[in-house]
């Protein structure tokens, strides 16, 4: 689909807007005023915003003020679509601070260098290009994209405005995923073969209720954004939007996000992908969440040729973690019921977690990089990595090709389980072949004027 | 035509309505034991025959529908997770004649005589599958205030010409509040429209929460 471009009059409209939105508060001085567009100035001090603030989003904020607190950035607004939740947060975020719970007048202001988002998923792609295309730099949750056509849009409007994009797997970013990735670079395990993400089920949602009217302090239409409408349910929202395939897209796309971007990462395989994809599950048997609760996703790849796979499996089928005494620098393993087992023709390695904790087994942290061996980019932090790509121009960690490359595995995973069926992909092309139905379903025709 | 002639293609012709007849039989046998089993008080049961229910078809899909009106939220909710299980079940390679019948099915949903609700949802169903003998009906909802954004939608997913031109006439005849929307659907698929700017990152949205002083 062809997307077309309303510079010049959104250039006008911004103006405009943020001219007479600074008649009624003061702004800040953007870092970026005496430096090339996006990129930061002499005042190296960058005003963030953050877009969505409930959840991971309220760890962000939270995180930032640390950051304010210590004199690293400013924090100019707060977005929320929770009027309840807007309230309470403005309180954490202090004094200066402006609350709104329409993004897009954040994306007017000029003083604004950058922007956390972290909405529910069928908002990532759209509040992604449109902060993008308003020159703002973002640090996006993952997954990055609910939809394949939404992907391209996102890696086009990124290299079109030239802004610096971070997505939250930031299991890459963690110091055991360094270490981890080192060792399997410098072939301890031999050949890599096969890599088998493992995790536990998706929920069920065993408390359906009907339809009603939303709470007063939410904006419904606003929550739905690019969905098609349809009456509020409570089902839907907080939280629980991950166990909707259209919103959260269930574990595959949660931590899916996670464990496989850091397979794409070691593996070396970021801007490849696979030939055929396959899945298969176990439905819920009521209520209105409807991702899988158990799945088996098989991904081929070719040239080099290696599979991956994403398997959601009971509890007592997960490998058991690792004993630790709690001393080691990554301390326990808190979330044993993910991760992956990577299978080479010298051994296997696992790790748990790949996502804010990510544990390597002991082999690979007590492993020593000899001389002559070959390092690997080691990340100074999720957000850093971020704020060095704001300032320097270079390639982030999880940038915005990488993620789209890893959303679309949850995508493709999770519309094979879907339609029951085989898919095959065309990485080049990137675009699914030979079935008009799946196809059809790369893209999600969105709802006015919540679009790409 | 010799007297031998006429008794074999009478024959013939009885022998096509008695299977034919069978068909049939068998047919409502089966939409009648999955609509038993949509209605089922057991989620269990409920769920083995919405996942099962791609391979009943077409004559399950007006039955189907129907039920989607029941009362009970997890019997209505069954009943449109096997309505999808079809569609989805007749998009595979080599099910065209399958495909056919589900779309006519499915057309005939899109009428006066159904709830706004059934009828978006079988909007939808059609997004994923629907041919250009279905255009017709889906852009005339485009006139149906409850209906013509979701019925917009899909006309911007199906590709081809028909959903363009459907696309292009439902512009000039739409009134001036649905006009933006339209073009929006008509820019997607790489159509230039003058007149009508997008206005994608106008804030419409005020909150009533204050900042900190």
């Amino acid at each position: 689909m062809k997307r077309t471009k309303q510079l010049n009059r959104r250039e006008f409209l911004a103006g405009a807007a943020a001219g007479a939105a600074a008649m009624s508060f003061p702004y800040l001085v953007p870092s970026g005023v005496l430096a090339a567009r996006g990129r930061t100035g002499v005042n190296e001090r960058l005003t963030m915003a953050h877009i969505g603030v409930g959840g991971m989003g309220g760890y962000h904020l939270r995180d930032m003020v640390k950051r304010r607190d210590r004199g690293e950035v400013n924090i100019a607004a707060v977005c929320d679509i929770d009027e309840k939740r807007l309230a309470g947060v403005v309180k954490t975020a202090g004094a200066g601070v402006q609350p709104y719970r329409d993004y897009r007048y954040i994306l007017e202001r000029k003083d604004i260098d950058a922007v956390v988002i972290a909405t529910p998923d069928h908002w990532h792609g759209v509040q992604m290009v449109h902060a993008a295309e308003c020159g703002k730099h973002v640090y996006v949750e993952k997954p990055a994209c609910c939809t394949i056509e939404e992907g391209k849009a996102m890696v086009a409007a990124a290299k079109e405005n030239k802004v610096s994009v971070q997505v939250g797997s930031q299991g890459r970013s963690q110091p055991e995923a360094y270490l981890a990735h080192r060792y399997l670079v410098n072939g301890n395990i031999g050949h890599i073969s096969r890599v088998d993400c493992f995790h536990y089920p998706s929920p069920e949602d065993n408390n359906p209720v009907p339809d009603s009217e939303p709470p007063a302090e939410l904006d419904w239409d606003m929550w739905l954004g690019p969905l098609r409408w349809r009456p509020y349910n409570k089902r839907y929202c907080h939280g629980v939007f991950r166990w909707l395939l259209e919103s959260g897209g269930g574990q595959i796309r949660d931590r899916g996000a996670h464990v496989m971007s850091c397979a794409m990462w070691w593996m070396g395989a970021d801007g490849t992908g696979p030939v055929t994809i396959k899945a298969t599950g176990t439905a819920p048997k009521k209520g209105l969440w409807d991702s899988a609760v158990l799945m088996d996703v098989t991904y081929t790849f070719k040239d080099p040729d290696w599979v991956l796979t994403w398997r959601q499996m009971p509890h007592e089928k997960l490998p058991p973690a690792e004993k630790r005494t709690g001393k080691e620098p990554g301390g326990r393993i808190s979330r044993p019921g993910y991760g992956a087992i990577y299978r080479g023709d010298k051994g296997e390695f696992i790790h748990w977690g790949g996502d804010g904790g990510t544990w390597a087994e002991k082999k690979a942290r007590e492993w020593q990089l000899p001389a002559g061996g070959k390092d690997v980019y080691k990340s100074p932090g999720h957000k850093e990595d971020w704020l060095k790509g704001i300032k320097t121009g270079a390639r982030t960690i999880m940038n915005i090709e990488a993620a789209v490359g890893v959303a679309n595995l949850c995508i493709l995973g999770n519309l094979s389980y879907m339609l029951d069926r085989e898919l095959k992909w065309n990485q080049d092309k990137q675009e699914i072949v030979g079935d008009d139905q799946a196809r059809r379903m790369m893209s999600r025709p969105q709802r006015h004027p919540y679009h790409l | 035509m010799s007297n031998n002639k006429l008794t074999k293609g009478a024959l013939t012709a009885v022998a096509a309505g008695v299977m034919a007849g069978t068909a049939n039989a068998a047919e409502n046998k089966a939409v009648d034991k999955l609509i038993a089993k949509i209605k089922d008080k057991s989620d269990k049961v409920r769920a083995e025959a919405w996942l099962g229910a791609g391979e009943v078809g077409a004559p399950a899909v007006r039955p189907l529908a129907a039920v989607m009106r029941d009362k009970e939220l997890e019997v209505a909710r069954a009943a449109k997770r096997g309505l999808w299980k079809i569609v989805r079940y007749v998009g595979r390679r080599g099910k065209g004649d399958e495909k056919r019948a589900v779309i006519a099915e499915l057309v005939v949903l899109l009428g006066d005589d159904q709830p706004a609700p059934v009828r978006r949802e079988v909007l939808w169903m059609l997004s994923e599958i629907a041919r250009t003998k279905s255009i017709e009906p889906i852009a005339a909802l485009l006139s149906n205030e409850e209906l013509r954004e979701d019925a917009r939608m899909v006309l911007q997913r199906i590709p081809g010409r028909r959903s363009l031109a459907a696309l292009r006439a439902g512009l000039k005849a739409a009134p001036k509040d649905f006009k933006i929307n339209i073009a929006q659907s008509l820019r997607q698929r790489g159509v230039r429209v003058r007149g009508l700017p997008c206005v994608k990152l106008v804030p419409t949205k005020k909150t009533n929460v204050k900042p900190v002083k």
